[in-house]
């Protein structure tokens, strides 16, 4: 949901955590007072939290499970959860939007390897495919004003980096959800040759992402 | 490489769940006790928080927002009113009807009951099989076991009558990647292995073990490590616990 008093982010200039020119669909104040009015119960923050992170949250979920209504399913427990437990959340440590997007992440691979659903998994192999030029482009006309769609740009960008061959380990273990022996299984290839494309791209992924690690959506 | 430095190689796989099943079982096992570990996947999940991110979003279902919400709140959407007359007809059809659902499917909740019970009373018969061979045993033994720092023991009721044995393994953490526990039989014509034992902090293993087929009388038992996938006919591992009877 965009905010009323901005406009569209700007895609050519970065976002800063101070709520810069595209980081002002989320401020840093905005987060931190939906922090405390979901603390407080306020069931509007709630339905603000929803529609700033559900389309992120969904393809999330997705991506992994290939099933929008099981994808729906994970993200309602996000949000259940998000709601219940907002105490939990450890505001000194973490940042609302990306602790949701580790609930779903991590529900998702639960259920991913819960239901042992590898054959649908090799059945997607089809429509694998790593990060191209394309990925970042706006499928829909206000897209670009989507909150978060700098910092997908951002991450996308940093993902684009990667050599080809280490795009597709990643894609295929953080947003396919597979194991280090399933990815080895998918690719043909031995599993140190997995491990070490994997070791290789987080370092790169870990310092060109932790730049933006203060952001705001 | 030493166990702790096979963490350390491991921490972003941790992060990102890559380890398989096992690995990370015995990946939070140490973290309960590694500060450096626990502080360095911290630092590990901050770096990556955005990663998500480079998903493409999805455009929500019409609908799907409000639903989110009431889910979360644990509540439905109010009906609008021209609803509430509606409602009370399908709820007296409903009564109606559910009786007469009510009384046609008792039998079929009197067979499933029935299952339920002889379920329920073969569990009961193999629990009592099990607490037999304890309270017949005319032989137990005991021997401490200290693994990766933690000490644990190995306890034998051997039932002479049924030759049977159970066997419990308790206070012991789960092997590293790709190891296994190994139980033996020693006997007078050498070691017989048997079955891989699950050892896993907190929830001790119970086995009920048959004598081998093997010749030889048995005289006693061995737990050793083994790899994951070994089949050789004697220990290879480092022995963990040996008794005699």
């Amino acid at each position: 949901m965009p905010d009323p008093e901005s406009g569209p982010a700007n895609h050519s200039r970065p976002a800063r955590p101070d709520g810069g020119p595209a980081g002002r669909l989320l401020t840093l104040e905005r987060e931190a007072s939906l922090q405390a009015r979901l603390l407080a119960r306020d069931e509007r923050a709630l339905v603000e939290l929803v529609e700033i992170a559900t389309p992120w949250l969904l393809a999330v979920a997705q991506g992994m499970l290939a099933d929008r209504d099981e994808a729906e399913e994970v993200v309602q427990e996000a949000f259940t959860i998000a709601w219940r437990r907002v105490d939990l959340f450890d505001r000194e440590s973490g940042r609302l939007i990306p602790w949701l997007l580790r609930i779903t992440r991590n529900r998702a691979i639960d259920r991913l390897r819960g239901h042992r659903r590898r054959a649908l998994k090799a059945r997607r192999l089809e429509s694998f495919q790593v990060f191209g030029e394309g990925s970042t482009a706006p499928q829909e006309p206000d897209e670009a004003a989507r909150p978060g769609w700098h910092v997908h740009e951002t991450v996308h960008a940093a993902l684009r980096q990667l050599p080809v061959d280490q795009q597709a380990v990643v894609h295929l273990a953080y947003f396919e959800g597979l194991t280090h022996s399933e990815i080895a299984g998918r690719l043909g290839i031995p599993l140190g040759t997995v491990k070490t494309r994997l070791r290789l791209a987080f370092d790169k992924l870990r310092t060109g992402l932790a730049s933006i690690r203060e952001w705001v959506l | 490489m030493t166990p702790h430095e096979w963490f350390i190689e491991h921490r972003t796989a941790f992060v990102i769940r890559t380890l398989e099943a096992d690995e990370e079982r015995s990946f939070r096992e140490h973290l309960a006790g590694c500060a450096e570990c626990r502080s360095e996947i911290e630092r590990a999940e901050r770096d990556l928080a955005w990663l998500p991110m480079g998903v493409v979003p999805v455009t929500p279902r019409p609908g799907l927002t409000r639903a989110l919400v009431d889910g979360a709140l644990g509540m439905r959407r109010t009906s609008p009113s021209w609803l509430v007359p509606l409602a009370l007809a399908a709820s007296f059809l409903l009564s109606v009807g559910s009786w007469y659902w009510a009384w046609s499917t008792v039998r079929g909740f009197e067979d499933d009951v029935a299952v339920e019970r002889e379920r329920i009373g073969r569990e009961l018969a193999m629990t009592r099989d099990t607490l037999g061979i304890i309270r017949q045993a005319a032989m137990v033994r005991h021997a401490d076991i200290t693994m990766g720092g933690h000490k644990g023991g190995l306890i034998i009721f051997a039932d002479t009558e049924t030759h049977r044995w159970n066997v419990m393994v308790y206070g012991l953490p789960a092997p590293r990647p790709g190891q296994v526990c190994q139980f033996w039989f020693i006997t007078d014509s050498g070691m017989v292995r048997s079955v891989p034992v699950q050892t896993q902090m907190g929830a001790p293993a119970f086995l009920t073990l048959g004598m081998p087929s093997a010749p030889g009388k048995v005289m006693g038992a061995a737990l050793t490590v083994e790899s994951a996938g070994s089949s050789n006919s004697a220990p290879q591992g480092p022995q963990l616990a040996h008794l005699m009877l």
